[in-house]
């Protein structure tokens, strides 16, 4: 792991960034007492070094017809998760999927646009060989965000 | 809810970045900029959009891995310890579930120390019956929209 230095510019750029991504840099700048092209060179900097990924909007996933989440944990011979994960990752509606040491050995989150989508997904992973079992779990609303929770020191 | 081209538009451009100035989303789809904003406001206001936000890369600011936590709680509690889970920091993401689990929540951690502090607190709030952890390695975001890891 590479860990890189921001110092407390950087860090309240990120702050304001995580409130609402489309603030100004100028309102930034004025914020921080810096010049408006400082903000913009450090918020390339912390692109080009990657510990920006990138802005994002988050949606409500059922307003914006994007369907419903589910949680699905998967258990595997050990020796198998590797190639079970691939499998999954193949298959569309898979948001994020992780090898996982717990319960499960593969754990991961999908988004289906309906129920009857949702099952063909579980459906498919089912199918996959060397799966000795499969839970998913329907999320009951869209899931709520809080990165603002994110901690740096 | 039927959203129209420009608010299809405005919502895939700006999920890829955030901060595209709105002229630039006017001029592909041949509006005004006002167009824009006002479709964008709209969206807010009817809670499609409910926010944006900067999408960080955990590890390069001393985050080692994801956990998932699993909750059994009393019934009529998950709304009220719902609210308390998504205050605490380093929770990322949390929601109620239908299943095994009553809410499920992700967090980031740093370190083994984290983790112990985090199930710690979660023990500390009352009506939780149950916390099931799990450890997240490898993790592959594929979309990163509803997640932002």
């Amino acid at each position: 792991m590479c860990l890189v230095l921001m110092d407390e510019i950087d860090k309240k750029i990120i702050r304001i960034l995580q409130n609402d991504a489309r603030t100004p840099f100028k309102h930034i700048a004025e914020e921080t007492n810096v010049s408006r092209d400082t903000i913009n060179n450090r918020f390339e900097r912390m692109i080009q070094d990657k510990i920006i990924s990138g802005t994002t909007i988050i949606l409500d996933s059922k307003k914006s017809e994007d369907g419903l989440f589910a949680f699905i944990g998967v258990k595997t011979k050990m020796s198998d998760s590797d190639v079970v994960l691939e499998k999954i990752k193949e298959i569309p509606g898979i948001c994020s999927i992780s090898r996982a040491i717990g319960e499960y050995n593969i754990e991961g989150i999908f988004l289906g646009k309906s129920m009857e989508e949702m099952i063909q997904i579980k459906e498919q992973i089912k199918n996959i060989s060397n799966i000795l079992d499969v839970v998913v779990e329907v999320f009951v609303d869209s899931p709520l965000l809080c990165p603002k929770n994110f901690e740096f020191d | 809810m039927d959203l129209n081209k420009i608010d299809k538009t405005i919502i895939t451009t700006l999920t890829t970045d955030a901060r595209t100035p709105f002229r630039k989303i006017a001029r592909e789809l041949d509006v005004s900029p006002d167009t824009i904003s006002n479709h964008f406001e709209k969206l807010q206001k009817l809670g499609v959009i409910i926010g944006s936000t900067v999408v960080l890369n955990t590890e390069k600011i001393g985050y080692t891995s994801i956990v998932r936590f699993g909750f059994k709680v009393k019934p009529t509690f998950s709304s009220e310890i719902l609210s308390n889970i998504i205050k605490i920091p380093s929770i990322i993401v949390a929601t109620k579930l239908m299943g095994e689990f009553d809410i499920i929540a992700l967090g980031v951690i740093k370190d083994f120390n984290h983790l112990f502090k985090l199930r710690d607190e979660f023990v500390k709030m009352p009506n939780i019956e149950k916390v099931d952890i799990s450890i997240w390695i490898k993790t592959m975001s594929l979309k990163s929209k509803y997640f932002i890891i």
